[in-house]
C-alpha cells in the first residue's frame, strides 16, 4: 500500500511537472516569438528613420510597417472605450479610419526628432495573454527611455497593441485624452470624428 | 527672499481665489459608465486646475520653453549632462533620507555609495562614473514615500508652478523641501545666491529635457491637460511599482539568496536552453 501510494504520488508529482514545464516552454516560445517579432519591427523602423530618402517615402514606408506591425483596429477600438459601443456602425468605420490617420501622422511627424535612433533589446516575459518585450530607446539629445512593447496574438501573427514608455502606456494615455475631449463636447463622436479630421489635415 | 515668497504666496491665492467654485459637474447617476469614468478620473476641481494649467503654461510659454530651448542651443549636450548629474548629486541628501524612511537598504546603499563616488571620482558630482559599477540610479521622494507606506495619491490637483500633483505629492513636495539639508544651511547672500541658482537651473535642467516630449504631446493630443494628467498619474504608478518591486536582499552575493528569482521567462542576452 504505501508503495502504491509512493507510486501514485511520484507518477502526480512527474505528471504536474511535466505539464508545468511545457506551459513554461511554451509561455518561453511565445515570448521568444515575441522577441524576434519586435527586433524585426525595430530594425525596419530604425532602417527607415536613420535612412535615406525624402519624408514623403519615409512616410510612406512607416505606414507599411505600422500596418503589417500594429494591431491598429485594435488599437482604435480600445482608445474609444465606452463610446465605442454607443457609436454608431459608420461612426466607428469613419473612427477607425481617421485613427489609422492619425496615429501614422503623430509617428512621422516625430521623424526629425528619432533621427539618430539607436534601440538595445531586453528581456520578454509574457504577461496575461499578451508578451511583453522590453527595449531601451536612445536618440540624441534625449535621456534613454524605457520601452515595453505589447504584443498580442489575439488576430493571428504577433502584432502591437501598445507601447508603454517609462511606465506610460500610449494608448492609455489616448484613451483618456478622447475620453476627456469627449466629456467636454456632450459625449457627441462626431464632434471627436470632426477634431481628428482637422488634426489629419493640419498635418497635411 | 521672504518678501519674494510673500509676494508669489499672493499671486497665487489671488488665482486661486479668482478661480474658486471651480468644481466639476459630476454625470447623472443613471450613467454607470459615466459615472465609473468620473471616478477614475478623480479630478473634482478641474475647473480649477484647469485655470492652474492654464497660468502655468503661460509662464512655460513666455519664460520657461524660451529659456530652455536657449539653454539646449548654448550648451553642448556633455555640458548639461554634467549640470544635470551635478544637480541630481546634490539632491543625494533627501534621495537617501527616503530611502531610508522606505526602509530599502538597498537603494539606500546605491545612494550613498553613489554620492560618495560621484561626488569624489566624478568631481563634486559632474560625471556620474558608478552608474556602470553596479549602482543605478532611482527616483525617491517624500511622496513615493507616503505611496509605499499605503497612502492613496487622492484627487488630482495642479498645482501652480509645480504642476500636475495630488494631496500626497503635495505634501512630499514640501516635505522634501523640509529634509533638504540646504534649505537650513547658512546664511547670507552667498548662500541664497547659490540656493536660487540651483532652483533656477534645476527648472532649466527639467524644461530642457522634456522639450521634445510636451512640444509633441501639445502637438497632437486633443486635449492636453487630460493627456499630462494621465501621464502623471501613470509615471507616479511606475515609480512606485519599481519601488514596490525593489526587494534586493542585505545578504552578500557568495551567499545562497532566499529572494525568489526574477520572472524572466526569456531573455535574448542569455541561452534560452538551461
Amino acid at each position: 500500500m504505501p508503495n502504491r501510494r509512493r507510486l501514485f504520488l511520484l507518477l502526480t508529482t512527474a505528471s504536474l511537472l511535466s505539464a508545468a514545464g511545457r506551459r513554461l516552454a511554451s509561455a518561453q516560445a511565445s515570448a521568444g516569438r515575441a522577441s524576434e517579432f519586435v527586433k524585426s519591427l525595430g530594425d525596419r523602423l530604425v532602417a527607415v528613420v536613420n535612412g535615406p530618402g525624402s519624408d514623403r517615402e519615409k512616410r510612406e514606408k512607416l505606414t507599411q510597417i505600422i500596418d503589417s506591425g500594429v494591431d491598429v483596429d485594435a488599437v482604435a477600438r480600445f482608445c474609444l472605450g465606452r463610446f465605442w459601443r454607443n457609436a454608431s456602425s459608420d461612426q466607428q468605420k469613419r473612427y477607425t479610419e481617421l485613427f489609422h490617420l492619425v496615429l501614422v501622422n503623430n509617428i512621422t511627424s516625430k521623424l526629425g526628432d528619432y533621427q539618430g535612433v539607436r534601440f538595445t533589446m531586453g528581456r520578454a516575459q509574457q504577461r496575461d495573454d499578451t508578451d511583453v518585450v522590453s527595449a531601451v530607446v536612445e536618440r540624441p539629445n534625449n535621456p534613454p527611455t524605457n520601452v515595453d512593447w505589447v504584443i498580442s496574438n489575439a488576430s493571428g501573427s504577433p502584432k502591437v497593441i501598445d507601447v508603454v514608455a517609462e511606465g506610460t502606456s500610449l494608448r492609455l494615455t489616448q484613451r483618456q485624452d478622447y475620453a476627456s475631449y469627449l466629456s467636454r463636447n456632450n459625449n457627441n463622436i462626431d464632434a471627436l470624428i470632426n477634431a481628428m479630421r482637422q488634426q489629419v489635415a493640419q498635418a497635411g | 527672499m521672504r518678501t519674494v515668497i510673500r509676494c508669489h504666496l499672493l499671486v497665487i491665492t489671488a488665482v486661486l481665489l479668482a478661480s474658486v467654485g471651480g468644481c466639476a459637474t459630476p454625470p447623472p447617476a443613471d450613467d454607470p459608465d459615466a459615472v465609473a469614468d468620473f471616478k477614475e478620473t478623480n479630478d473634482p476641481i478641474e475647473p480649477t486646475n484647469r485655470v492652474m494649467y492654464a497660468f502655468n503654461n503661460g509662464i512655460d510659454t513666455v519664460l520657461l520653453r524660451p529659456a530652455a530651448k536657449a539653454y539646449r542651443f548654448v550648451l553642448p549636450s556633455p555640458v548639461r549632462s554634467g549640470i544635470h548629474n551635478a544637480l541630481s548629486n546634490l539632491g543625494t541628501p533627501v534621495q537617501l533620507g527616503n530611502d531610508m524612511l522606505e526602509g530599502k537598504p538597498r537603494r539606500a546603499g546605491d545612494t550613498t555609495m553613489r554620492f560618495m563616488i560621484n561626488t569624489t571620482v566624478g568631481v563634486l558630482g559632474l560625471f556620474d562614473v558608478v552608474k556602470g559599477w553596479g549602482y543605478p540610479d532611482h527616483d525617491a521622494d517624500f511622496g513615493l514615500t507616503l505611496a509605499l507606506w499605503g497612502l492613496p495619491d487622492g484627487p488630482f490637483l495642479f498645482l501652480p508652478v509645480f504642476g500636475p500633483s495630488g494631496p500626497r505629492d503635495a505634501v512630499g513636495l514640501g516635505v522634501n523641501a523640509a529634509m533638504d539639508p540646504f534649505t537650513w544651511v547658512g546664511q547670507g547672500a552667498a548662500v541664497r545666491a547659490l540656493n536660487w541658482s540651483r532652483v533656477g537651473l534645476n527648472a532649466l535642467d527639467q524644461r530642457e529635457r522634456h522639450l521634445d516630449d510636451i512640444e509633441s504631446i501639445k502637438a497632437t493630443a486633443l486635449d492636453p491637460y487630460a493627456t499630462f494628467r494621465s501621464l502623471y498619474r501613470q509615471h507616479r504608478q511606475a515609480q512606485i511599482e519599481d519601488l514596490r518591486k525593489d526587494k534586493r536582499a542585505t545578504i552578500p552575493v557568495w551567499f545562497p539568496q532566499s529572494g525568489a528569482p526574477d520572472t524572466v521567462i526569456y531573455s535574448p542576452a542569455e541561452s534560452p536552453v538551461h
